[in-house]
């Protein structure tokens, strides 16, 4: 074994200067990341393909966490690389891949910059119970069922993609919009008008309240936010603390001239001890770049350090009373922890697989009115909330959207007719801020697949374009005891005029008129016809969507596929 | 991807001119009764059985040429029906080609701006790209405008409509100097039919105004405020069925056809025989020639047929 005197570590390079090298490197892959993912969330011209958009958020935790419980292989590999890529390096994935992370290290740097952070944070105790209550708490809410929205509520990415969506993105249409005017004037026309359809009160309170708490929290205490509150901060943190390369500091070299934990935005070096809490430590190198000692860096520490006198387990103690960093015996912990994540994994695997997959022309919902009479009493038997509850194409069905979805918004940005919009309480509490099909805000266009291809995490499942103009979000209902055609003896049909699958059609009416009918059959509730609609104050054709999605048929019953042979010879006048 | 709009650009642009130039030494010799304008009957250029960027010439040679209608410096409007996000084959927007080879014509003659817009049903830059149109308008020297933005639209006073009295109208309609509307000849599930007449709510903000009051009549009220200066119909394959935005491409029926006349009631009428309405049932028309707006009865019509094949 090696000597004593060989304590000195054999990753610090020796030498006059800061090695700076690993903070610019993770500066540029940090920004790199975060700057991307930024334009995929605000992109409101559509100038950031989709499947880029999609990557950027695939390789985030909680999405491939998410779809690969559900067995998407790629993501179950994208989260093999971020754990292993945690057990050799501790906290990349903080530092460089999550974009509520590098947000918070920008905000930080602004307020450094601004000033109104005088003095540098000093070491502090970790809130460890704190941690682990909000980890538990995601698990007890995945094991009662209500995973889907404690991921949503604590997964930073999706928290960070729904700042954008709520804050940003109109911000930067707003000010889109504001320049078409001049733009226009001076025959830039490759700038022009955007609509921009604000979210409901109700689905902006969370963002709200996160972007103030990492705003004040990033500005004040640096990464406070990832080590108290994050659960994916959490786990990666018990990994990192077991990590084979860790922030240390070698004792021979350094001076204690403090300089590294001034520069340490997660409060994690406690410099009398001599110790990195490397459990909190975010792996931002922003210590080894201004150690002019070379007194800290990377520690291989997989092999047992030869300056240990003691046992790991009385070492690991007594690092922890330096730190604080465990109040219970790790092993404990992690006992737990795992037992609870597969049992929750479990139990998320489980109650998916009891839900129906869609089939041809699945199960709906009780309702006052059959395919044959369609009339008022149909749509008023249906319950009014839920009835514009209708979940997104490639969802399959309410129930499993609403486990899958993390309401990163990814969907809302890439959604060209922003159709797709936050829910408030359309799903019920459960589904807050998940996007809904908005047919007051606009239609779904038949031939685009953008929102199916740019999901991150499965909930809305990558289908063919064919397939999804088949799939039944909803059905269509139409009341002709409002429709203008009866109400006021003239032609409309703008409804059939929006439908794409003809499933709204019109029939001879009255004097020479049209009046329109659904068949059901062929309705994919898409939501032209009740947005194209111009009855006032309520809608004379109205979609309620199915809990489960259905299948239509493609074919039209009414017409035969060919229409006639082209015809030859002179005009008919 | 464009060989054959290359092609139509340069081959049937001079292609076109040799074939202008003799018909407008005829019309400057012929008598004063083909000028259009006068009391004379109103007259309708039916064409069949070419591509549409050389029917179109044809059509426009019975009219004197693209430069009886254009001169140097001036600003055009061309008004296609852009309305859906579907390809050219599904005859739902009016063919690119033709719109292209229009553009192509308008600059040609020395046009300052030529400028392309559609109040569309779909997403507009989806409907713009996807139709073919918005390339076609580009490479042609043409400039495509946005329909969804309500800042271009002015009001403006209907004093003779009927029940239309006021409307938003495209800042475009009101300040080009020259205005061409060049709608695709489709069946409607509501109107029962959609040419030139029902191409015009195209250039309107409010129609759900139009659904609401009542829309035949709102159709030919916008007439007592503004008629194009020429429509020109692409009938080449007209939607048969389930329009205005079809199913498929089995809904159109290929009839190799084109239009073009000044008088957009007679035009219309003339694309109701086509998908074999009687034109007095396709009620906007009709009310339009009630209200004098145009000449429905196509016996009161100089009908100019050529076939090209």
């Amino acid at each position: 074994m090696a000597s004593p005197t060989h304590s000195s570590s054999r990753s610090i390079q020796r030498g006059g200067r800061p090695v700076r090298l690993y903070r610019r490197l993770r500066i540029a892959a940090a920004l790199a990341v975060f700057l991307s993912l930024t334009a995929a969330l605000v992109d409101f011209r559509e100038l950031v393909p989709v499947r880029f958009g999609h990557w950027l958020a695939a390789i985030q935790f909680v999405p491939a966490l998410v779809a690969a419980t559900a067995g998407v292989m790629v993501s179950a590999a994208i989260l093999g690389v971020l754990v292993v890529l945690t057990l050799l390096f501790g906290r990349v994935y903080c530092s460089v891949i999550c974009p509520l992370g590098v947000f918070q290290d920008v905000v930080s740097r602004v307020a450094r910059l601004a000033g109104s952070r005088k003095r540098p944070l000093a070491f502090a105790q970790p809130h460890t119970r704190l941690r682990q209550t909000v980890l538990w708490a995601v698990v007890a809410a995945t094991l009662t069922g209500w995973g889907g929205l404690g991921l949503a509520l604590v997964d930073p990415y999706s928290n960070y993609g729904r700042i954008v969506s709520a804050f940003f993105r109109p911000l930067l249409t707003w000010a889109n919009n504001a320049a078409t005017g001049l733009a226009n004037k001076i025959g830039l026309l490759s700038v022009y008008r955007v609509d921009l359809p604000l979210h409901g009160l109700g689905a902006l309170v969370v963002p709200s309240l996160v972007l103030t708490a990492v705003a004040v929290l990033a500005a004040r205490k640096g990464r406070l936010y990832c080590n108290t509150f994050c659960p994916v901060g959490t786990v990666l943190g018990l990994l990192s603390r077991k990590a084979a390369f860790r922030i240390a500091i070698d004792k021979d070299a350094c001076t204690k001239c403090g300089a590294c934990f001034r520069a340490c935005k997660a409060q994690c070096i406690d410099l009398r001890a001599g110790a990195v809490d490397f459990d909190r430590c975010v792996a931002c190198f922003d210590c080894v770049g201004v150690c002019e000692d070379h007194g800290i860096g990377y520690q291989f520490s997989w092999i047992r350090r030869p300056d240990a006198a003691t046992k790991p387990r009385e070492r690991r103690q007594a690092v922890a009373s330096d730190t604080g960093a465990t109040r219970e015996p790790r092993r404990t912990f992690l006992g737990r922890s795992f037992t609870l994540v597969a049992a929750g994994l479990w139990a998320f695997a489980r109650g998916r697989a009891a839900e129906p997959t869609v089939g041809p022309a699945g199960p709906i919902p009780p309702r006052g009115a059959t395919p044959e009479s369609d009339g008022a009493a149909g749509i008023r038997d249906i319950d009014p909330l839920r009835r514009h509850a209708i979940s997104p194409p490639g969802s399959i069905g309410v129930r499993r959207f609403l486990d899958r979805c993390t309401a990163c918004h990814l969907c809302v940005s890439a959604c060209p007719k922003h159709v797709l919009q936050p829910a408030v309480f359309e799903y019920g509490l459960e589904g807050l801020m998940k996007p809904r099909m908005d047919f007051t805000a606009s239609f779904c266009d038949f031939d685009c697949t953008k929102c199916v291809d740019v999901c991150p995490d499965g909930a809305l499942e990558r289908i063919p374009v064919a397939q999804k103009q088949a799939e039944q979000l909803g059905l269509a209902y139409f009341d002709p005891g409002k429709c203008i055609v009866t109400t006021k003896g003239t032609d409309c049909a703008a409804c059939s005029e929006h439908c794409p699958t003809k499933a709204v059609y019109t029939v001879p009416y009255g004097n020479n008129l049209r009046l329109p009918t659904v068949d059901r059959d062929m309705c994919i509730g898409c939501g032209a016809c009740e947005y194209a609609c111009p009855v006032q104050p309520v809608k004379a054709i109205e979609v309620s969507g199915l809990r489960t999605h259905g299948l239509a048929r493609k074919d039209n019953p009414r017409q035969p596929k060919a229409l006639k042979p082209p015809a030859e010879g002179d005009f008919p006048f | 991807m464009h060989t054959r709009r290359d092609f139509f650009r340069t081959g049937l642009t001079l292609g076109a001119a040799a074939c202008v130039l003799p018909e407008i030494s005829k019309v400057f010799a012929a008598p004063a009764s083909s000028v259009p304008g006068t009391t004379e009957k109103p007259l309708l250029s039916a064409v069949r059985d070419g591509t549409r960027p050389a029917m179109l010439d044809r059509a426009l040679a019975d009219f004197g040429g693209i430069q009886a209608f254009i001169k140097p410096g001036q600003t055009v409007l061309v008004k296609p029906n852009i309305g859906w996000n579907t390809p050219p084959e599904r005859g739902a927007d009016t063919d690119p080609d033709l719109v292209g080879h229009l553009v192509a014509l308008c600059v040609g003659a020395g046009a300052k701006k030529v400028a392309v817009f559609d109040r569309t049903c779909d997403k507009w830059t989806d409907c713009y790209a996807r139709s073919g149109i918005e390339a076609a308008v580009k490479a042609a020297g043409g400039e495509v405008y946005p329909g969804n933005d309500e800042d271009y639209y002015r009001e403006v006073a209907l004093p003779n409509g009927r029940i239309l009295k006021s409307a938003k109208v495209h800042r475009l309609v009101l300040e080009s100097d020259v205005f061409f509307n060049v709608p695709v000849l489709k069946n409607h599930q509501g109107s029962l039919m959609t040419a030139c007449m029902k191409n015009l709510m195209g250039v309107v903000w409010d129609r759900g105004f139009y659904h609401r009051a009542d829309l035949h009549q709102c159709i030919a009220d916008f007439l007592t405020f503004k008629k194009p200066d020429l429509n020109i119909l692409d009938a080449y394959h007209p939607m048969f069925r389930n329009g205005p935005r079809g199913r498929s491409v089995d809904d159109v029926v290929e009839k190799r056809m084109l239009f073009a006349s000044r008088d957009i009631v007679a035009i219309d009428a003339a694309g109701a025989k086509v998908l074999e309405y009687d034109p007095a049932k396709v009620r906007h028309v009709a009310l339009a020639g009630q209200m004098k707006l145009g000449v429905m009865d196509l016996s009161q019509v100089d009908v100019r047929r050529h076939a090209m094949a």
